[in-house]
């Protein structure tokens, strides 16, 4: 072979020992990604993940719409967290809009955002039992699930996808009764998410097969840029509900859950951990919300932004979520960006699985909290 | 004999949920309530009221084919069209009204935020499949029909667990 | 409201029916019963009351229950009916089909969940079948690049394998398909055959994932039969014999796990390996290697490894119970024959009939049978349920866990095993 290569490739040298593994996208293993595996025996040498399968255009297409329109649209990248990836676009443009939110308002998003949290939570403890293959911690989660998503949709009559933030407040008030059945439905949802202590992170075998696999230490979290419960499983306590709150939260007591080890088993605990704390913040917001009063603050139609920009971020299911919004005086905004946390926290993962065993390569790889769909956005 | 007690635990947790209510929905024979006669909006105050985002009804007296629900859906679905209707309502001059497209529709409910007119509701029901795509598109006449639902089931939480009942 | 298939009609359908039938009844008339009375004048018939079985013989009997007792005698003292039906293959995939149908329903109720419930209409009862019937009817696909008769043959050998596996468990005193004097060597001997049949099928799909779980599980396979084979010395030790119909003779009165319980735990853990069973399935890890040794087979040849699988873990726990729970041994909870049927036959009414050649199974082996059914149900139950509340490990913990911990153990057993020999607890002038 004596062609000529393109300027910036290189051939790669074939190395006799080493197989190289395309984990995805078609393995039950994945997600809608690829992670090209190399290993030498069990021992991964080298992990190259690959997204952008599912990349739908979100910000671009978000340029052609008005301020409300694309509430739909840009729920989308993650439909389980649906709310929390909407919440900083809405806080963004009620900036550029200018408007004041409703002091019920304010506790109802609390209350959807946290609901919202466990139900994405509970998604991706379910994939990570199935990872480790335990299928009870699969079925358990995906069940209690149903708890909360039957409060989402008495809440804003959508399962997922509730499009229900908008500037200006939230689409429609609470349900009648609806503080009763939610304290219910939340005390009982704390009750079962103990139990899987048992089953699950008090499991020895559990703990023997993700204890001291793919170590990110303190410094390395913060050089690498993650964030959310990677970044405070490494021993950083930083959580924006407490660091930058916003709308209600400086008004409630919350907890933030830090772990030392900074290993896969310390990654797993702490979405857990921050689940048991949503319960506390959802009971709390029940009690301190006003009675009655309004949701939302009546638009004008087809509002205009300030000549501003704005960028807005909140603590999502997976770590800080921020938005980006430039205006300039057209219903339309001119830029959207959303900077998503699962990115963030994929760049890690070279660095985690190198030297690792391929059987610890699911366990680190989900631990990282990541949701493809939200990567590629 | 930490790892030894930590088995011990996990099966005896195991063991104990076998006795424990399953909290499966069986669905066709069992349908989940749901709060309201499905999402609604009051034009007056700017506010919903709280219901299931399913499909939609539409009141023919009150609609005046301001097509308002239509420019609303263009940005995010472009399920909604606007056709001839043949009957005559004095306050429908150009005789159009709102054609949906289920295919296309994503249940967000903007278009029942932007009717004025109290003319566009949703529904309690979710049950559209169809066997072809033309089946999917709902006309006028289709969408002021009140749907029959009979949906019952609520979770009940008990001592033993939680089951849909 | 659209209608499933809508262009039926009726009397299409009856003609149809009868258009079938019509064709069944031709062909038989004209192939099936010549070809079948064909068969039965060629082969050799057994002589049954001092008459030899004829087929007009055998279709006349037919009409009278009472009169093929005789023939099902004579069938049932055959070995094709060992191999077949009772101790052998049918028993066997009874059971396992029993223990799938378990394995769904607890599973799904220790996970909160339904499991199989519409087929069948009693709590998916027929699910299996319904399984069964869809693996057969996929296309099978064989990778481009395969050594297709290796391919080919692995599950085919596998289930062989299994089988002869089952062959050598005794169900009942007397009940057993090979009654050999070196049964527990040949176990040994069928267990080795495992990995073989693995790695051959995992080397001859060609492909990367099959290629890994093969060699995870020659891996787990062979690390973990070094202590199985280890930890059912000791029973050997005390007992002094290999053949296990002898060895589950031997506890009337204890069973071993009294003397051993290291021993049982021991191949407990190491049954679990051998079988590929959560939390030892690595194998099949699906999050990792997709399925495993499995990726590549398809339809009815993954159907077979299945069947095979089953099996092996009815064999394996009825293996335990044979060594350390003392086989059919139990206490007599089977009523005796009643008598008067013999003397005085059935009285419906006005109508006696009796009846000769009653009764077909003699109470001690029903009892024993009743036995070895329940102690081997209890322990795939113990089988089972590891499911549903580990995870999977990791290779190199369950290599370091067959090599060290498991090993250590088992000549730990084997001491006991010793100590009880020769400080006169067991064996000769001892308990036993």
């Amino acid at each position: 072979m004596t062609a000529e290569l393109p300027p910036g490739l290189a051939l790669q040298k074939v190395d006799e020992r080493i197989m190289t593994l395309n984990v995805g996208p078609q393995h039950p293993g994945s997600g809608h990604m690829r992670i090209v595996v190399q290993i030498d025996g069990d021992y991964i040498v080298a992990c190259d993940p690959d997204p952008g399968y599912v990349h739908r255009g979100e910000e671009k297409m978000a340029e052609y719409r008005n301020y409300i329109t694309n509430i739909p649209h840009l729920e989308r990248p993650v439909i389980h967290d649906s709310c929390n990836v909407l919440y900083p676009y809405v806080l963004g443009v009620e900036e550029l809009l200018g408007i004041e939110v409703p002091e019920r308002a304010k506790y109802v998003r609390v209350i959807a955002s946290e609901l919202n949290r466990c139900i994405y939570i509970m998604y991706w403890l379910a994939i990570y039992g199935i990872f480790l293959g335990h299928s009870t911690m699969f079925m358990w989660p995906a069940g209690d699930r149903e708890l909360l998503i039957d409060l989402m949709e008495k809440m804003t009559g959508a399962r997922v996808t509730h499009a229900h933030f908008v500037p200006g407040g939230v689409r429609n008030d609470l349900p009648p009764n609806f503080e009763d059945v939610c304290l219910r439905q939340v005390n009982y949802f704390e009750k079962r998410i103990k139990e899987y202590a048992a089953v699950f992170y008090d499991n020895p075998i559990l703990i023997s097969r993700t204890r001291d696999t793919g170590i990110l230490s303190r410094q390395d979290a913060i050089r690498l840029g993650t964030t959310g419960s990677v970044l405070r499983a490494s021993g950083v306590d930083y959580d924006l509900r407490k660091k930058e709150p916003y709308d209600v939260y400086d008004e409630l007591d919350i907890h933030t859950n830090v772990m030392k080890e900074g290993d896969s088993y310390a990654r797993s605990r702490i979405p857990w951990l921050d689940m048991i704390e949503s319960c506390k913040i959802i009971k709390q917001a029940l009690q301190k919300m006003p009675k009655s009063g309004s949701v939302r603050v009546k638009l004008k139609p087809n509002p205009k932004g300030k000549n501003e920009t704005v960028y807005k971020r909140v603590e999502s299911g997976r770590g800080s979520l921020g938005c980006y919004v430039v205006s300039d005086s057209k219903p339309e905004p001119y830029r959207v960006k959303l900077s998503v946390p699962s990115f963030r926290n994929l760049i890690a993962l070279p660095y985690l699985l190198k030297g690792e065993k391929l059987g610890n390569m699911p366990s680190v790889y989900w631990s990282l909290n990541y949701w493809p769909v939200e990567a590629d956005r | 004999m930490g790892t030894a007690t930590g088995i011990i635990r996990a099966l005896n947790s195991g063991i104990k949920h076998i006795a424990t209510k399953r909290f499966t929905l069986r669905y066709p024979e069992e349908k989940l309530k749901f709060v309201g006669d499905g999402y609604q909006f009051d034009p007056s105050t700017g506010v919903g009221i709280a219901g299931l985002k399913g499909r939609h009804m539409l009141f023919h007296d009150h609609c005046t084919g301001c097509q308002l629900c239509s420019i609303a859906c263009e940005g995010v679905a472009e399920a909604i069209a606007m056709v001839k209707v043949p009957d005559e309502q004095t306050q429908n001059k150009k005789s159009i009204m709102p054609q949906i497209d289920y295919g296309k529709c994503v249940f967000c409910g903007l278009c029942v935020d932007a009717c004025p007119f109290y003319a566009l509701y949703m529904t309690n029901d979710y049950e559209l499949s169809s066997f072809s795509k033309e089946g999917l598109i709902y006309t006028p006449a289709q969408l002021q029909v009140k749907p029959y639902v009979a949906q019952d089931s609520e979770i009940i939480i008990s001592d033993r667990g939680a089951t849909h009942g | 409201m659209s209608v499933i298939a809508p262009n039926f009609k009726l009397s299409e359908f009856i003609k149809s029916l009868l258009d079938n039938a019509f064709w069944g009844v031709l062909l038989m008339v004209l192939v099936g019963i010549p070809a079948v009375m064909m068969v039965l004048f060629f082969i050799e018939m057994p002589v049954i009351n001092g008459e030899l079985l004829t087929p007009f013989l055998a279709l006349t009997w037919l009409a009278d229950p009472s009169r093929i007792l005789p023939v099902v005698h004579a069938f049932m003292a055959t070995d094709m009916f060992r191999v077949m039906a009772f101790p052998g293959f049918g028993f066997a995939a009874l059971l396992a089909a029993g223990t799938i149908f378990v394995e769904r329903k607890m599973l799904a109720k220790l996970q909160l969940r339904v499991g199989p419930f519409y087929c069948g209409k009693i709590e998916g009862i027929l699910q299996l079948m319904g399984d069964g019937l869809k693996l057969i009817s996929k296309e099978i696909i064989i990778p481009a690049k395969a050594d297709k008769p290796l391919f080919w043959a692995a599950p085919v050998i596998f289930v062989g394998a299994a089988a002869a596996f089952v062959a050598l468990i005794p169900v009942a005193p007397g009940w057993v398909v090979a009654d050999v004097d070196l049964g527990l060597l040949g176990v040994f001997a069928v267990i080795g055959f495992f990995p073989i049949i693995t790695i051959l099928s995992a080397w001859s799909a060609n492909s990367k994932f099959p290629f890994i779980g093969g060699i995870r599980a020659l891996f787990q396979m062979v690390s973990f039969e070094i202590p199985l084979i280890l930890s059912l010395l000791g029973v050997v030790i005390l007992t002094g014999t290999l053949n296990l119909s002898e060895i589950a003779a031997s506890q009337s009165s204890f069973p071993w796990i009294v003397f051993l319980p290291i021993g049982a735990i021991v191949f407990f853990i190491t049954m679990l390996a051998e079988l590929e069973r959560i939390p030892f399935d690595l194998p099949e890890a699906e999050s990792e290697i997709v399925a495993g040794w499995l990726t590549e087979l398809s339809g009815m040849m993954y159907g077979l490894v299945q069947l095979g699988t089953y099996l092996k873990l009815y064999a394996f726990a009825a293996l335990f119970v044979v060594l350390f729970l003392g086989g059919w041994n139990g206490p007599m909870i089977v009523p005796p024959f009643p008598a008067e049927i013999l003397t005085d036959g059935i009285v419906m009414g006005p109508i006696t009939a009796k009846i000769p050649g009653l009764p077909l199974f003699t109470q001690e082996m029903l009892n024993g049978t009743l036995w070895f059914v329940l102690k081997t149900v209890g322990v795939i139950f113990f089988i089972l349920l590891p499911r549903g509340v580990f995870p999977r490990i990791r290779i190199d913990m369950l290599l370091n866990l067959g090599w060290t911990k498991l090993i250590g153990l088992a000549f730990v057993n084997i001491f006991i095993a010793l100590g009880l020999l020769y400080a006169g607890v067991l064996g000769p002038g001892g308990l036993q």
